[in-house]
């Protein structure tokens, strides 16, 4: 009974926003009902739509954490992309000098590269804040348009691939490949470090003292300190740990899915995971089951564009407006 | 001399979205409503600026689309939170979200995909009789487009509603105790919407700048960051029309830095001239954040059937 009266507002807030898309969809001349069962189906047609849905997965629930981790200790972490951007290039770096060594050795280390260089591009906002008092809002945003010109500097200098049009590394080594399940279409091993982080940040926070801590310092601040917690300290942690995380999500679009750096990888997965972790409203365990919601209506919305030529920014609206719709429920709920 | 009298001209060109931005934050802020939506705003200004203008032929009804729109967001930010009682950085990024759609969404459902960009003719120089014609001076400050003058006009505007009007302070007393307004018989509620509803309007117009003067067209994500830098630039100005008016001669020296340098080459390669306003931007938040006055009830909600603010 509680699981069904906790779904049902989200329930209501997706059929809600869908009604609303869907006035929109049919004002501009489109078979809603085609373009809904597009969205909604594709992902379970056929096996590729599913591997699609779970390639999909990884990054958003990698950057829906990245933001609720932090949030959890009451921070909003809005540089994911960023952050993502500079474990690419991390993971790209050691991949590409590195290249000649075997995978046991290589693949850790691209991977660790991603994850290091993801938090230290978290940890200069929490440095920030920690020494200057500095909102880490808008200098986790500010950051991301760093990073935008930092990969490109990386794509168009001396790693460039010169035979690809668009600005890209060369290749990887080998070694630095995550292993394929399936050879076509290609579906690589990140899920399964996507689920184990999901796991462990549920274990993490729900079931260890420095967990406890982070929670209680996002609940709050005053009284978290007068119990002796570093409330601070766990503000740069938070971060710092959101980074590493965004870092990761870099890390295995380069070493599963480009197996190079490309400029424009980052795609919009850090908006989709701010949705994401504000639909769970900052919940860690939740967020493994809203990101796999919206991966669905993510495949659905390419494969709409491609049939039915109906923008994918209609699904982002969508997606929005259901953000939107979960918000709204909660002030019905408090009447 | 030519140069550094190009470069004063393009600052005062490029001041504008700046400076009509940080006024619209600034206006919503000191009645305590703290708008994040900016860029998403900035960018459906510009997306729908330029669509009217497109198609009806005239610059002034964009512009005019472009302040409804921003004025529409305004209006929802104000609703869900003075009404609603909702949280404002999480509704902030929820209208952020769905201007970054909206503003793609558009032109791609009205133009859809095309060889050569779309363009509109942009915004004309209207040089001042008399003084345009005064040497060194005339070039750099009376030889500009209408929304030069007129972010300079409203930024002193506002300066003289809020700091010499009865209105005014009233606004500002709303964002700095409510309670007190309110017992006072100021009316928080409609303060709330009008302050929000007009900064969105001047925030929606500072995107459609973009399109109207600098591209003739518009482009995905065009407003790169502006509207955060925005914020920036309100927290900077201590949340007061005068000092963000000439704080955005500062935020527009670093981006025509930016992007004149990278013409004229340098040494460095020019991934990091483009890093500038964004690291220049942290590194003012540093010197001036500590010292900054900011409204006291920025960012709350007033609930008038509380005891405690």
């Amino acid at each position: 009974m509680t699981i069904v009266k906790k779904a049902l507002p989200y329930f209501l807030a997706v059929v809600a926003s869908f009604i609303a898309a869907g006035i929109f969809i049919a004002l501009m001349g489109f078979d809603v009902f085609k373009a809904y069962s597009t969205i909604l189906f594709t992902s379970f047609r056929t096996p590729n739509g599913f591997i699609q849905t779970l390639l999909k997965f990884v990054p958003l629930v990698l950057q829906a954490l990245a933001f609720t981790i932090p949030l959890t200790a009451g921070k909003f972490n809005i540089g994911g992309e960023g952050q993502m951007i500079a474990g690419g290039i991390g993971a790209a770096v050691v991949g590409i000098l590195f290249s000649s060594l075997p995978a046991y050795l290589l693949l850790p280390l691209v991977i660790l590269g991603g994850i290091i260089a993801g938090a230290i591009w978290g940890l200069i906002p929490a440095w920030l804040l920690y020494k200057f008092n500095i909102n880490e809002i808008l200098t986790t945003v500010l950051l991301n348009f760093v990073a935008l010109a930092l990969i490109d500097y990386v794509c168009t200098g001396a790693l460039r691939d010169p035979g690809a049009g668009h600005p890209t590394t060369v290749a990887i080594g080998v070694g630095g490949w995550l292993p394929l399940f399936m050879k076509n279409p290609p579906f690589h091993a990140g899920i399964i470090i996507a689920i184990l982080v999901a796991i462990g940040v549920y274990i993490y926070t729900a079931r260890t003292t420095g967990g406890y801590e982070l929670i209680a310092t996002g609940a709050n601040p005053r009284a978290a300190g007068v119990f002796g917690i570093k409330v601070r300290r766990m503000f740069v942690l938070s971060l710092l740990l959101g980074g590493a995380i965004a870092g990761l999500s870099g890390a295995i679009e380069v070493a599963g899915v480009q197996h190079r750096l490309i400029e424009g990888m980052q795609s919009n997965y850090m908006v989709l995971g701010l949705i994401i972790g504000l639909i769970a409203k900052g919940d860690n365990r939740v967020v493994p089951f809203v990101a796999f919601a919206i991966a669905i209506l993510e495949v659905g919305a390419s494969a709409m564009q491609r049939t039915l030529m109906i923008p994918v920014e209609m699904v982002f609206i969508v997606e929005a407006l259901i953000l939107l719709f979960v918000l709204l429920s909660d002030v019905v709920r408090r009447k | 001399m030519d140069i550094l009298v190009n470069f004063l001209r393009l600052v005062l060109l490029s001041m504008v979205p700046f400076v009509l931005a940080g006024q619209g934050t600034m206006l919503g802020g000191r009645t305590g409503v703290f708008n994040v939506a900016q860029e998403g705003m900035m960018l459906v200004g510009a997306s729908l600026g330029f669509l009217v203008s497109y198609y009806s032929g005239s610059i002034f009804l964009g512009m005019v689309a472009a302040m409804l729109s921003g004025a529409l967001f305004g209006l929802a930010l104000a609703y869900f939170t003075t009404a609603l009682k909702m949280d404002q950085f999480v509704i902030g990024l929820a209208l952020f979200f769905i201007g970054v759609g909206l503003s793609t969404l558009l032109p791609k459902i009205i133009i859809g995909i095309t060889l050569t960009p779309p363009l509109i003719k942009t915004l004309p120089n209207l040089a001042i009789p008399l003084l345009s014609s005064i040497p060194v001076l005339g070039p750099i400050l009376f030889n500009h487009n209408i929304l030069v003058y007129a972010s300079v006009i409203i930024s002193v505007g506002l300066w003289y509603f809020l700091y010499r009007t009865q209105k005014g302070l009233e606004l500002r007393s709303v964002g700095e105790h409510p309670m007190t307004a309110d017992s006072l018989g100021v009316n928080t509620t409609k303060n709330r919407y009008w302050s929000t509803i007009i900064g969105g309007a001047l925030i929606g117009l500072s995107g459609a700048y973009l399109p109207m003067v600098y591209s003739g067209t518009f482009t995905e994500g065009m407003v790169m960051g502006r509207g955060w830098l925005a914020i920036a630039l309100t927290f900077f100005g201590g949340w007061s029309p005068l000092p963000i008016l000439f704080g955005s001669l500062f935020f527009s020296a670093v981006e025509v830095l930016a992007f004149r340098v990278q013409v004229i080459g340098s040494f460095l390669p020019y991934q990091f001239l483009q890093m500038l306003p964004y690291i220049a931007t942290i590194i003012v938040m540093i010197i001036t954040f500590k010292r900054a006055r900011v409204p006291a009830f920025l960012g709350l909600n007033y609930d008038r059937e509380k005891r405690s603010v």
